[in-house]
């Protein structure tokens, strides 16, 4: 009898010191730890979900300056390592705003998701990349190769069909993959696949390590174009404007300010990379500055202009089962108040 | 003394040629993003130098743990209900079947659409995948005890929840103990897959943060490696279970 | 024989299992009926397959016969019993218990101090005296049987049930069995209805030897064996019994696989 007591002791002894240190080490000097359901209400646990991608640098950069300006920011920036993760959180009500492809959210919206797209994320930051070593050069040498995209809701899948259409080819010339950006690279370097197109800083790692060619920039085929856009939760405009209003003010501030001047990119780059990306700043640098409008974060103001063409391409990739209305899917309300928005007044070495 | 060495080296052996292949195939494919084994263990260091690599162990260990535990707790007395009663069994089976070979990927939009971000949604994939290995093991152990024994109990007039106590939990101790091991195997298995969901800490994180880094490849390798050593560690550690005297008996083959 | 009262009486008994779902339906035995006295020791043998081991589990109340009734002391029985112990064939000892823990099972709602007395009275009886703590996978098999032995007559039974006890162990381990159980049976004055196959074993232990038939069984003979113990395995009177079960059975004794020893001229 005692024997077994002691087991028990033991096993319960041991769990009660893994869960103490586990809450001491990963929970307890971050907030983001255990708080689980929809904290909607209180507004200092509002979360709002990325990944780590240039199209969704915004969301760390407005909380990072934030947090140096007044010392702590106004949301809890969320990382995700997937679309499908993040995509659940969002649907699951713990996420009151996320980062996300325009095209699923346009599907989402169609699809009865009561979600609402507020702001855009940036402009261009993607490429469509080639082994150095492959013969295509032209977007026609893409006939029948295979090209990995990061998923089927993707703008970086839509363009390849507004590329193809631009070039008399069709869906069947090409064989499309959906693959993780992060997964990417490693297929391109081992020939797995003959192009890839997502978002950065995926794409300029392969250059960086030089195994990749640009093929094409996104805005040599696509101008002025958004592969992510902002979205909350219609309930959450409802019941907390001031907070959308102050989110997209903080995106619109921080996009302007990363615009403002390279020695604001290379701050940004160090510190996203370390504390919100977890990737070689290196990388960040490279894709922010070479050249420096690879990406932009000015201009993301809604224009139904931007939308209805993703929706003609998105109808024809499947993406959208028929038209919907711009303003059933986008709520301009918050953005059109940012015209006059200033970028933050503040450097990283005052 | 001659066979224990040998029980020590000849897996060291393999272990060494299999790090030799592993070294000189990075080397001779000239592959830059595959890491060779020094620049995993390097990998390891910088973890610890970072000093996230024990704050990592923690996490995975504590979501393991508490999955599992959970599981114990009602897949061992469910297992021995669901065993014993037949009707239990004709109710409860058919539907266990079904949801036994489910992989906890596939359960990955499940936890997190009930879950959410947090540490639960983990906890709850990995006590799914260890619930059925030891519900499983704990139903045929029920079904296979010896009538002799349960004759035994009934001779002496040992029934009801006595029964349940003194007999049937004994008896079927070693089976559980199979599947227990079993399970735990199962449970770390899915801490990688478990940790993809939003969380911020553990092994199953590290891959996949690595992932996310660029060309980091050798932290996923690190990652591997600390993932199968503590695996080893958890094994050794429950094969010590089957060593009490209690139950030594259901793993020495010749007991006649 | 003394004129003891009936302990045990079987009026009857007929079983049938039922074929498992083929329709085909097996008859074990038919027309059973026997008396055994308080304190009297009845062998039960009969060839392999005869239903000997079914019988002895219906009589302890296991499984139930499709015809007539089993009476103890005047009443029927419809269950096991703590006043009726059953010692297995293929041992029933818990390999999860120490030996102690084993033979005190029975006893387990009396006081500790009582326990204790009892367990180390039985313990010495049988001969395990510091194999207490031992659990029964590191004793021999006659050891494992001897516990078994114990653990049934701590419980201070009036019956005890024995289904081919000594059947896995070897020659010698058995021979002294057999002693072994003549001698605590003439110290505790038990009823015993012991199963075996093995016509010596019978012929060395039993009062009266109960002879079944092949399948569907009847009783074929009841031989007295009026032999003073301990019984000598050489006379002339011990071989006269013994071929006179052989014949009883039908079957030539030199043709019977678990005689051991040459077989004797007739």
């Amino acid at each position: 009898m005692s024997k077994q007591l002691k087991i028990f002791l033991t096993v319960i002894g041991v769990v009660a010191v893994i869960g103490i240190l586990h809450f001491w080490l990963n929970v307890g000097f971050n907030k983001s730890g255990i708080s689980n359901s929809g904290n909607v209400a209180e507004e200092a646990t509002f979360r709002v979900g990325f990944l780590p991608v240039t199209c969704h640098l915004t969301c760390p950069v407005t909380d990072w300056i934030n947090t140096n300006m007044v010392g702590h920011g106004f949301y809890e920036p969320v990382r995700f390592s997937g679309w499908p993760e993040l995509k659940e959180a969002f649907l699951s009500g713990n996420l009151p705003a996320t980062f996300m492809l325009a095209p699923m959210a346009m599907a989402l919206r169609q699809q009865g998701v009561p979600v609402k797209i507020v702001y855009l994320g940036h402009r261009d930051g993607t490429a469509l990349m080639v082994h150095k070593d492959s013969k295509i050069y032209t977007f026609k040498d893409l006939r029948g190769k295979k090209i990995a995209v990061p998923n089927r809701f993707s703008n970086q899948r839509l363009i390849i069909y507004r590329g193809l259409r631009e070039n008399e080819m069709t869906i069947n010339d090409v064989t499309l993959l959906e693959m993780p950006p992060p997964d990417m690279p490693a297929a391109l370097y081992s020939k797995s696949v003959d192009a890839i197109i997502s978002g950065e800083p995926f794409m300029g790692q392969t250059e960086m390590d030089g195994y990749g060619r640009v093929l094409y920039q996104a805005k040599q085929l696509w101008p002025n174009f958004i592969s992510c856009v902002l979205v909350v939760h219609e309930g959450v405009i409802k019941e907390h404007p001031q907070w959308v209003q102050q989110l997209v003010d903080g995106i619109a501030k921080s996009g302007k300010w990363l615009d403002a001047g390279m020695e604001h990119r290379m701050e940004a780059s160090e510190a996203v990379a370390t504390k919100y990306y977890h990737q070689d700043p290196r990388l960040l640098r490279f894709v922010l500055s070479k050249p420096p409008d690879r990406v932009t974060y000015s201009n993301l103001a809604l224009a139904k202009n931007d939308f209805e063409k993703i929706a003609d391409i998105a109808m024809e990739a499947g993406v959208l089962s028929g038209p919907i209305s711009f303003d059933e899917y986008a709520d301009t309300t918050f953005s059109s108040k940012t015209h006059d928005t200033q970028p933050y007044s503040w450097s990283p070495t005052q | 003394m001659k066979k224990r060495l040998e029980v020590l080296l000849l897996p060291l052996l393999v272990v060494f040629l299999f790090v030799s292949v592993w070294h000189i195939a990075v080397k001779v494919s000239g592959s830059e993003i595959f890491p060779t084994p020094v620049e995993a263990i390097a990998g390891i260091a910088e973890l610890f130098r970072y000093g996230v690599l024990f704050k990592y162990i923690v996490a995975s260990l504590f979501r393991v743990s508490i999955g599992f535990l959970l599981a114990l707790i009602i897949g061992i007395p469910a297992g021995l209900l669901i065993g014993w009663f037949s009707r239990a069994f004709y109710a409860f089976n058919p539907i266990i079947q079904v949801l036994r070979p489910i992989s906890p990927i596939a359960w990955i939009p499940v936890a997190i659409l009930w879950f959410g971000l947090s540490d639960l949604a983990p906890i709850f994939l990995i006590f799914l995948s260890s619930l059925f290995p030891i519900l499983t093991a704990t139903m045929a152990a029920v079904q296979n005890i010896q009538l002799v024994y349960l004759r035994a109990a009934s001779n002496f007039g040992v029934r009801g929840l006595a029964l349940f106590k003194k007999i049937i939990l004994p008896a079927t101790m070693p089976q559980i103990i199979t599947g227990v091991r079993l399970a735990l195997g199962v449970a770390w298995l899915v801490v990688v897959a478990a940790e993809m969901i939003a969380v911020n800490s553990g092994l199953g994180y590290l891959i996949i943060d690595a992932r996310n880094a660029g060309k980091r490849y050798d932290l996923v390798v690190a990652g591997m490696i600390l993932i199968g050593a503590i695996g080893l560690c958890l094994d050794l550690l429950i094969r010590r279970l089957q060593r009490l005297d209690e139950v030594r008996w259901g793993f020495q083959s010749m007991m006649q | 024989m003394t004129t003891a009262s009936i302990k045990i009486h079987l009026r009857d008994l007929g079983m049938t299992f039922d074929g498992k779902g083929n329709g085909t339906s097996i008859r074990v035995f038919e027309r059973i009926t026997l008396e055994a006295r308080e304190g009297e020791f009845v062998c039960i043998v009969g060839p392999s397959g005869c239903g000997k081991t079914t019988l002895l589990n219906i009589i302890a109340g296991f499984v139930k016969a499709t015809e007539g009734d089993v009476l103890i002391d005047g009443s029927p029985v419809h269950g096991p019993d703590r006043r009726r112990v059953f010692i297995f064939q293929e041992c029933g000892i818990f390999p999860w218990l120490t030996v102690e823990q084993n033979i005190g099972f029975g006893i387990m709602d009396r006081s500790r101090r009582e326990q204790k007395e009892h367990i180390d009275h039985y313990i010495t009886m049988v001969g395990l005296t510091g194999f207490g703590n031992a659990y029964p996978s590191e004793l021999s098999g006659g050891m494992r049987q001897r516990v078994e032995i114990a653990r049934a007559l701590v419980s201070n039974p009036d019956v005890l049930y024995m289904d081919e006890p000594f059947g896995a162990l070897d020659y010698f381990t058995r021979l002294r069995m057999r002693a072994e159980l003549i001698s605590i049976w003439e110290r505790e004055k038990k009823t015993i209805l012991f199963v075996t196959h093995d016509v010596e074993e019978a012929v060395q232990l039993a009062d009266r030897v109960v002879v079944m038939s092949r399948r569907p069984a009847t009783i074929r003979t009841v031989i007295d064996v009026r032999l003073p113990r301990p019984r000598d395995l050489d006379s002339l009177h011990y071989i006269e019994v013994r071929n006179k079960i052989f014949e009883a059975m039908g079957l030539d004794h030199s043709g019977l696989g678990v005689h051991e020893k040459s077989p004797a001229p007739l």
